[in-house]
């Protein structure tokens, strides 16, 4: 099958999912005791204000009525208007996600460029010194809560330090980049905005860091395990005997091979990183998704939840189908079967 | 460190870097490259003197004053717009008085019901259009049309006329004694009507204002960035004196560590909802000040008055005098708050000094209950996490109504299902906090005990006294402050007697400040409001 029409069966189960997923929240946020009436218009609010608002919100209309107002929305682009901001739901994500995603995958970057590595040399040098220190920076990402560590993070590098700031995006006296894509580094690096450029990536540190050592430790014990099994193939014996160079046989050899189930676990990661953001973005005033749908659920905002599930959903959907081909590029094998 | 070289140069290979000769050179270069570019990237600045900072917990929701009901956004909102009464400050200290600020003068007729306003001149928006009555009147009846939160501290039947163009007219169906007060309130803002014309203005202008700001007050907002900041430059057209702040920043920091963290390098000038702990910390440090002032935010416990046992007032009044106040002002509040003498909190007019006051007393529990006949009671204790003061407020309570033996089972649950539960009545005991929206006893009297706004509008505890209706309802109906004071007064002793509520305290409003910060007048009715048009910085 080719890559084409692989992507256009991917994109058709895409349609699916979504259409899925906006049903599945929709039901779910209306079947959650509460009115988003009586939470806007506030509990001292008359019971004829709050009918008027659900009148004026389409609340009073039957489910199906609601959600085929909804499905209409979003087959034309259009998510709604949030009951909490009174402003369209795209122009909320739009403000927010670009900076969650920014986020995540500055994070994933971190963890893939430190974690590949860390992986590799505790595999080669099983059960040795290096090995145990991999090892346990493996384990405390994957047990260290964010939220401490984010704290501390701030506390010396902000608080002590004063090497890094402490929140944000970027500092009130610094105009966003011309936005392009949403992302601060990106925008500022197309724009050729030195301060924007210099001040997001201080900015971004912090957070990334805290965000990508938990899946620093998941790809580097990924990868050590993958790199394990390689290096006890009879292949790699046949490389060294004829005589190539041990990191020569390391790197071009065993490590390509290793890879291939790193690329499911980073795909997996992207979402984790997506929806698990909440907590540093909390930490570090990071103006992403977090805060704004922990809001909109708290105040039971059912556009603003929807709409976060679907672009979430569908982001979801897009890495692990750019896994997939990732997988059919690195992997002849796959390319073969499929 | 030689460790590290030696295993690099051993393992890495021959790469130049990790070559033995250059390796103590290599791995300098790189430590310094790495230091100077955190440390080179950019100088740690702290706030200028011509501009303030502030650190707040969340993001306005919506910046329309006809909308928003949540002190949060006022903060942005309120020294934006201007309103045609304003509180006053007396003696430097905030009042729940008022006096005109847009109005120059009003007058009333004799049956109360018609009111008109001049209004002062010279007072402009920030596009640089005067105020006027068609702004008035256009700001009133967009407010009245949306029908939102706001709308609900104004009669609904009222009209409003232009007299001429500096003259406005309210005409009211019934005598609303609190008028002028809600005339303060930050959902009468007066608004530009050019915001019409504007492109993107939306339906009445809902979309433009939601984000924006069109007042006349000493600031106008310039810019906001979602979950970030939002920046307000001084109105250049306002038509008071000129602020002493060229730059009004609030910032948004979730986590309160981060605020006082930021506050205390200088960051943030002020921090608004730190947690006790980190205020007690706070007040230590050099350079930092808390402050506390008494609020009008009250916390007390619903009694559901229309169901069995709490149907009858000595079961209510024995668990009124089974709640431990001391205990839990002590080690909840840690000491900031200060017990409530009846439904009117102190600094409140109409609160009452001589009021009786419920102390815990357990002999006087037991017999009230024996008298009830009331034995083994099993109650149910509604709350949410909203507040993290009432999970612990709850567990004293129900420790101390088990020394009674009335069994209390706490039920936590999401704060929307814990107010669908309230406003239908589907509970014996529950929790929550009020604020005045207007500074009138109205706000707690009327809503309070009034049978009609029974649920969640303000009747919680589901009160019903025709006695206290008439009385509650003749002193919204009067004008004369003394005579309303007098029926508030006579109607609080009844309903503190039947103990329709269990009245526990009222907050204090505690806010931390850099020193340099001078000016701040609190004002209880304007909680997380500052008067930024006169603070300074020294």
């Amino acid at each position: 099958m080719s890559f084409s029409r692989i992507i256009v069966k991917r994109l058709l189960g895409l349609i699916l999912v979504v259409l899925g997923v906006s049903i599945i929240t929709f039901i779910v946020s209306h079947l959650i005791p509460g009115d988003p009436a009586r939470l806007i218009a506030g509990d001292r609010a008359t019971d004829e204000i709050v009918a008027n608002l659900r009148h004026t919100l389409g609340l009073d209309r039957s489910l199906y009525v609601q959600y085929w107002r909804y499905l209409s929305g979003l087959v034309h682009g259009d998510l709604g208007t949030s009951i909490r901001t009174s402003r369209p739901v795209l122009e909320d994500l739009k403000a927010f996600f670009p900076a969650t995603m920014e986020l995540a995958l500055v994070a994933l970057f971190f963890a893939t460029l430190v974690g590949i590595p860390l992986g590799v040399l505790s595999a080669v040098y099983r059960n040795k010194f290096v090995d145990q220190i991999v090892r346990t920076i493996s384990v405390s990402g994957i047990s260290t809560p964010a939220f401490w560590l984010g704290l501390s993070l701030i506390v010396l590098f902000y608080g002590r330090l004063h090497l890094l700031p402490g929140s944000g995006r970027l500092p009130d006296g610094i105009d966003p980049p011309t936005s392009i894509t949403g992302f601060y580094i990106f925008d500022s690096l197309l724009t050729g905005n030195r301060p924007a450029l210099i001040s997001s990536l201080r900015h971004i540190i912090l957070p990334a860091f805290t965000l990508g050592f938990v899946h620093l430790g998941v790809v580097a014990r990924q990868i050590r395990s993958s790199m394990l099994e390689q290096l006890n193939e009879d292949y790699i014996r046949t490389s060294r005997a004829n005589g190539l160079a041990k990191w020569t046989v390391i790197l071009r050899h065993a490590l390509p091979n290793a890879l291939i189930p790193s690329v499911t676990v980073l795909g997996l990661a992207m979402g984790d990183l997506l929806y698990g953001a909440v907590l540093t973005e909390t930490v570090f005033a990071w103006p992403g998704m977090g805060a704004y749908v922990v809001n909109s659920i708290q105040a039971l905002d059912f556009p603003a939840v929807m709409g976060f599930a679907v672009l979430v959903s569908f982001a979801y959907v897009l890495v692990n189908l750019a896994v997939d081909l990732v997988y059919m590029v690195i992997d002849p094998r796959i390319r073969e079967v499929s | 460190m030689r460790d590290l070289t030696e295993w690099c140069t051993k393992h890495l290979g021959n790469h130049a870097f990790f070559k033995k000769e250059n390796h103590d050179m290599s791995i300098r270069i790189a430590t310094t490259i790495l230091l100077t570019s955190l440390v080179g990237l950019g100088s740690w600045a702290k706030t200028p003197a011509d501009s303030l900072v502030l650190g707040k917990p969340s993001d306005p929701q919506t910046l329309d004053p006809a909308i928003t009901i949540d002190n949060n956004d006022w903060t942005v909102t309120y020294p934006c717009y201007q309103r045609l009464m304003r509180y006053k400050v007396e003696g430097g200290k905030g009042s729940t008085s008022v006096e005109g600020e847009l109005a120059e003068s009003w007058k009333v007729s004799k049956d109360n019901l018609v009111w008109d306003f001049k209004l002062r001149k010279g007072q402009k928006f920030d596009d640089g259009a005067a105020v006027d009555a068609e702004a008035v009147k256009f700001s009133f009846e967009r407010m009245m049309k949306l029908g939102q939160g706001p709308s609900e501290a104004f009669p609904t039947d009222m009209k409003l006329s232009v007299v001429d163009p500096m003259s406005v007219r309210f005409t009211l169906t019934k005598v609303f004694a609190p008028f002028l007060y809600t005339l303060a309130n930050n959902g009468a803002g007066i608004v530009n009507p050019n915001v019409l014309k504007k492109a993107d203005a939306g339906e009445d202008a809902k979309t433009y204002l939601a984000r924006n700001t069109a007042g006349s007050g000493a600031y106008h907002l310039v810019s906001w960035q979602k979950s970030q900041f939002l920046v307000m430059e001084p109105n250049p057209y306002y038509g008071g004196s000129k602020p002493a702040f060229k730059q009004f920043t609030v910032k948004i920091i979730g986590e309160s560590s981060n605020r006082r963290l930021q506050l205390e390098s200088g960051d943030l000038d002020i921090a608004e909802a730190l947690p006790l702990d980190q205020l007690s910390a706070l007040a230590t440090k050099p350079g930092i000040r808390v402050q506390e002032f008494p609020s009008l935010d009250v916390t007390y416990l619903y009694l559901n008055n229309k169901k069995a046992p709490l149907n009858n007032p000595d079961v209510r009044r024995a668990i009124s005098y089974a709640v431990d106040y001391n205990g839990i002002i002590g080690g909840v509040l840690k000491g900031q708050a200060k017990q409530m003498r009846g439904p009117i909190p102190e600094g409140m007019w109409g609160y009452d000094p001589s009021a009786m006051q419920y102390k815990m007393d357990m002999a006087k529990a037991k017999a009230l209950l024996t008298k009830a006949g009331a034995s083994n009671l099993k109650l149910s204790f509604l709350y949410s996490v909203r507040d993290p003061n009432w999970e612990p407020i709850g567990l004293s309570t129900q420790a101390n109504l088990a020394a009674l033996g009335i069994n209390v089972k706490m039920e936590s649950m999401a704060n929307a299902t814990m107010r669908d539960r309230i406003g239908k009545g589907d509970y014996d005991i529950s929790i929550g906090n009020w604020s005045p929206d207007f500074a009138d006893p109205f706000m707690f009297m009327n809503y309070w005990f009034d049978s009609e706004k029974q649920g969640l509008p303000g009747n919680r505890s589901f009160y019903s006294n025709p006695e206290v209706d008439k009385l509650i309802r003749q002193s919204a109906s009067v004008s004369d402050q003394k005579q309303r004071t007098q029926m508030y007064q006579q109607a609080a002793k009844i309903v503190i007697d039947e103990a329709g509520y269990v009245y526990l305290f009222q907050k204090n409003y505690q806010v931390a400040m850099r020193d340099s910060v001078k000016g701040f007048v609190y004002n209880p009715m304007l909680q997380s409001i500052f008067n930024i048009d006169r603070m300074t910085k020294k």
